[in-house]
Parts: C-alpha cells; sequence; structure tokens
C-alpha cells in the first residue's frame, strides 16, 4: 500500500477507490474495529455474526461508492450502511440485540442524572452495567440507536441525522424522550 | 489531512472484503444509477405535488359551482345537501398527493434532512398555489368534466347538479328556454333529457320574464300541471328540432338564472297560493325578498348621489350669486 494513500482524507480515498479497488482495503482498515465495537453495541452479540455483518456492510459499501454523496462525511456514510446492515441481519434471524453495554456506561449514567452531576454521584448510584444493560433492552430500537450514536459512538446530532436518516429536530426529540424512557426503567434507587 | 491508525499491511477483513469483491467481479454501480434514483423520487415528488394541485383546482371548482345557499330547494337537509355537494374525492385525492409527494422527497438523496411537517406543509402550499392557478385558467371545470366522463367511478358536480334540479315531480326542473313568446307570460324551455315544457309565467314578475332571453339556461321552482299535456306544432311556438313536439305545462314560482343573477328570482308580492304548496317556499320567499330589498337599496344610493350632486351644484351656483352681489 503506497504511503500517500495512507495520509489521504476518506474521500480522497474513495477517489481512488473507484479506480483501484486494492485502494478501498484503507478505507476498511480505518473503519473496521470502530464498526464492530458499533456493531455490537446495536446488539450483534457473536463476534462471527459481527464480522460477517462487517463483511458485507464493505460489500454494499463498494458496490455503492458512486453513491456515496460528498456532502456527508464518510464516516456518516458507512456507520448508516452498518446501522442498516444490523437492521436487516436482526430481521432476518428474528433475533432480539443482545444489548452490552462497555466502559462508556458510566458516560450514560452522568447524562441520565440531573444535569450538571459528575461521574462519583453515578459510582454511588451503584448501578451496574447489568441493570443498566436490562434497562437499556426495554426501550424502542429507535431510543437504543439514538443513545448508542450520542453516548458510546460520540456522534453529533448531525450526524446522527445522516446515519439514522431523519431531521436533526426529529433526533434531538426521540433522544430526549429515549433519556426520560431509560430513566424510567432503571431501579429506583438510581434517581433517588 | 486526517489521522488515523494505520495499520502497515490490509487487515484480514480488508482482504477477505477485497477477495470476495476480485472472486465476484464486482465493480461500483454507475453513478448515473444514483443520479437517476434521486431525479426519479424528485419527479414522482413533483408529480404528485402537480396532481394534488388538479384536485385542489376541481375542489375549489366543486365548491363554487354548486350553490350552497340553494341547498333548502334541492334537498331535505343541509346535511343531505353537503353529503352530495362537498368534495370528498378532491379532498382525499389532495391528501394522497400531498402525502405521496412528501414520501418521494423524502426518499431523495437529502431528503430525510426535512421535517415531516415542513415538507408536509410545503407540499400542501405548492399543491393550493399551483392549484388555484390551474382553477383560475379554468381546468377544474375541465378536470371534473373529463373524470366525470368516466361513471360510475365519478359523476362530475356539473351533471349531479344537474340532475338535483331535472326532477320535475319534485318541482324542480332546469333546461335551456327555447322560444320567450312576445305578449304572453310563457316561454318554452327544453329539459336536459330532451323534454319540452311550457312554463306558465303568471306567477313571475315583468321583471323576471323581461329578463327571460331564448338561449339561456335557467333552473325553475314551480309545480307541474297534472292535466296539461297538449301537442303543438311548431309553428305555434316555433320548436326548432320537431315538426310536432309533446309539450307539458310547468307552472313556475320562482325561476333562477344559471348564472347566479339573483334578480330573477320572482318578487315576493307576486306569489300564489299554490305556490304555498312548494316545498323551499319559505327560503325563496326570503331570497327574493332580499333581492328586492338590495335592488331598493341600490336605487336609493343612487338616487341620494344623484341628489347630493344637484345639492352641491345649487350651493356653488348660490355662492357665485353671493359674490356677484
Amino acid at each position: 500500500m503506497p504511503f500517500e494513500i495512507l495520509d489521504a482524507s476518506d474521500e480522497e480515498v474513495v477517489c481512488r477507490a473507484l479506480l483501484d479497488k486494492e485502494a478501498f482495503a484503507v478505507l476498511i482498515s480505518r473503519y473496521e474495529a470502530k464498526l464492530l465495537r458499533y456493531l455490537e453495541r446495536l446488539g450483534v452479540g457473536v463476534r462471527e455474526d459481527r464480522e460477517d455483518v462487517l463483511q458485507n456492510v464493505f460489500v454494499k459499501a463498494y458496490k455503492n461508492l458512486n453513491g456515496f454523496d460528498v456532502t456527508l462525511s464518510f464516516s456518516s456514510w458507512v456507520y448508516r450502511i452498518a446501522h442498516n446492515e444490523a437492521m436487516s441481519f436482526f430481521r432476518a434471524r428474528r433475533a432480539r440485540p443482545q444489548v452490552i453495554l462497555t466502559e462508556a456506561s458510566a458516560i450514560l449514567l452522568t447524562e441520565l442524572k440531573d444535569d450538571g452531576a459528575d461521574t462519583s454521584l453515578v459510582a454511588e448510584a451503584r448501578i451496574s452495567r447489568e441493570e443498566l444493560a436490562r434497562a437499556f433492552k426495554k426501550l424502542p430500537q429507535v431510543y437504543q440507536d439514538v443513545l448508542t450514536l450520542r453516548f458510546f459512538e460520540d456522534r453529533s446530532y448531525t450526524e446522527m441525522s445522516d446515519i439514522l436518516e431523519m431531521p436533526v429536530g426529529t433526533i434531538s426529540t426521540l433522544l430526549h424522550r429515549a433519556k426520560r424512557a431509560l430513566r424510567a426503567a432503571l431501579p429506583a434507587t438510581f434517581l433517588s | 489531512m486526517m489521522q488515523h491508525d494505520m495499520p502497515p499491511q490490509d487487515s484480514d477483513l480488508a482482504k477477505r472484503v477485497i477477495g470476495c469483491i476480485t472472486s465476484k467481479r464486482l465493480t461500483p454501480r454507475p453513478r448515473w444509477v444514483f443520479t437517476f434514483k434521486n431525479y426519479f423520487f424528485w419527479i414522482l415528488g413533483a408529480l404528485a405535488i402537480t396532481l394534488g394541485a388538479f384536485a385542489f383546482s376541481a375542489m375549489l371548482f366543486q365548491i363554487t359551482f354548486v350553490d350552497w345557499s340553494l341547498s333548502s330547494v334541492t334537498h331535505a337537509s343541509f346535511f343531505a345537501f353537503f353529503l352530495a355537494a362537498a368534495p370528498f374525492l378532491w379532498v382525499s385525492a389532495l391528501a394522497l398527493f400531498i402525502i405521496v409527494g412528501q414520501v418521494n422527497i423524502r426518499r431523495t438523496s437529502h431528503g430525510y434532512r426535512y421535517p415531516i411537517i415542513a415538507m408536509t406543509l410545503g407540499s400542501m402550499f405548492l399543491s393550493v398555489a399551483f392549484g388555484g392557478g390551474f382553477y383560475m385558467a379554468g381546468l377544474g371545470g375541465d378536470l371534473d368534466e373529463a373524470i366525470g366522463d368516466h361513471p360510475p367511478l365519478y359523476r362530475s358536480i356539473v351533471a349531479q347538479e344537474r340532475s338535483w334540479w331535472l326532477a320535475p315531480e319534485k318541482g324542480l326542473l332546469t333546461g335551456h328556454v327555447v322560444e320567450v313568446a312576445s305578449g304572453t307570460s310563457s316561454f318554452v324551455l327544453r329539459d336536459l333529457s330532451g323534454q319540452s315544457w311550457e312554463i306558465d309565467g303568471n306567477n313571475l314578475s315583468d321583471q323576471v320574464l323581461s329578463a327571460v332571453t331564448s338561449g339561456e339556461e335557467v333552473r325553475i321552482v314551480g309545480l307541474p300541471a297534472p292535466t296539461s299535456v297538449s301537442t303543438m306544432t311548431s309553428a305555434s311556438v316555433r320548436v326548432p328540432t320537431a315538426a310536432t313536439t309533446t309539450i307539458t305545462t310547468f307552472h313556475a314560482c320562482f325561476v333562477l338564472s344559471r348564472e347566479r343573477d339573483r334578480e330573477k328570482v320572482s318578487s315576493p308580492e307576486s306569489y300564489d297560493e299554490s305556490c304555498e304548496n312548494i316545498r323551499p317556499y319559505r327560503h325563496l320567499r326570503d331570497l327574493g325578498k332580499k333581492n328586492k330589498k338590495d335592488e331598493e337599496e341600490k336605487k336609493d344610493a343612487e338616487n341620494s348621489e344623484d341628489d347630493e350632486d344637484d345639492g352641491e351644484e345649487d350651493e356653488e351656483g348660490g355662492e357665485d350669486d353671493g359674490n356677484d352681489d
């Protein structure tokens, strides 16, 4: 792999990949780990399944490379494909996503507390990761999607809008409702 | 320049994906496919808005065509009239096309960014704006008529409205004035089914009778005379299409012009007792009274304007005289 392409922007690599499929490997390498983590957070629990879904994501991305809209970031575009592919995977398997919350749970719990609360309060809340995962699993899929993107993927509202293909206003409303629903689903000790 | 964690070599997944692309000989879909798809949805969206505009123009035509003030004449209740006259089909079509329009625009490349309410209101605004233009250009009536030519799917409001008035047994009649006999209070009318009627206008004022002109389409409220069928030669009434025509007499209580010229509604003084038996008598009598009152007010206003003008002239004349003195 030439060194200059390793330093090129995603959009430049896309242009190269349209002429030379080997250049597409650079994009795969850049997003492989991030998207595997994202798929795991969306609920694709088994590693082999995640890898299969991710392979399909990249194959689809390659086939639709000419449809990549340069007004979006490549990141948002490929996350959108990954999200849609994960939803197709759940539909095909008729399986409910497995909620696996990781180290970012603390950020979400802080957010769920009153504004301005710090992480020490979260520690005092004595909420285990499993309890949070149980509450998270009770939420509708769309609420899980917005919470995952916002708190575990650290995405802006605009990026979330591009990934989930919804207006920014709708994202904002959904996020607000999702937090309220998650608060309601958590054990009472958390908010006391 | 973007900063990434660059692996020196392709990962296993990258090798698998590139291998899959190579083995299946996959190539990126041509750009025109995506451009076409994007334009396709824009065109469908625009088409839906245009069809919505046509539906709106037909809706406006229907609302303005029917005479809502005469609902009690043709129907037993306003509710029955509303069910018959309200443009449910066109309102439904407008709503459907607005939804189809916004769904298609939403499927364009950036369509998801626009709020659904904004897109729905935008589609509605465009349909209403263009529909208003189409209505002004007369397309609303044309569309209603064109679709109305294919019963039983839809019957145009023009045909529906005429059928309400083509019910002599209910005292309603509509058609074209064929002949106005001079010096008499009757005229000959051919209804829309082709039957000729001798209209007895004894109850009509001279003003109304003088306003009835040959060739005009009128609506008449009255009573069919039960034993009045007579055969008249074309020479006596000069009906142009047949040498001998069977003519039924119809006693007219009210005559209404198609042009909604309310001055042709009979004046209330001329009603006789037989007209009181017709169902919408009170309504039409009130309508006649109102028309007469409007007419008198108009005349009074004209007279007072004339008097003021004369008064001003007199005053000016007086001042001149004073100056001269």
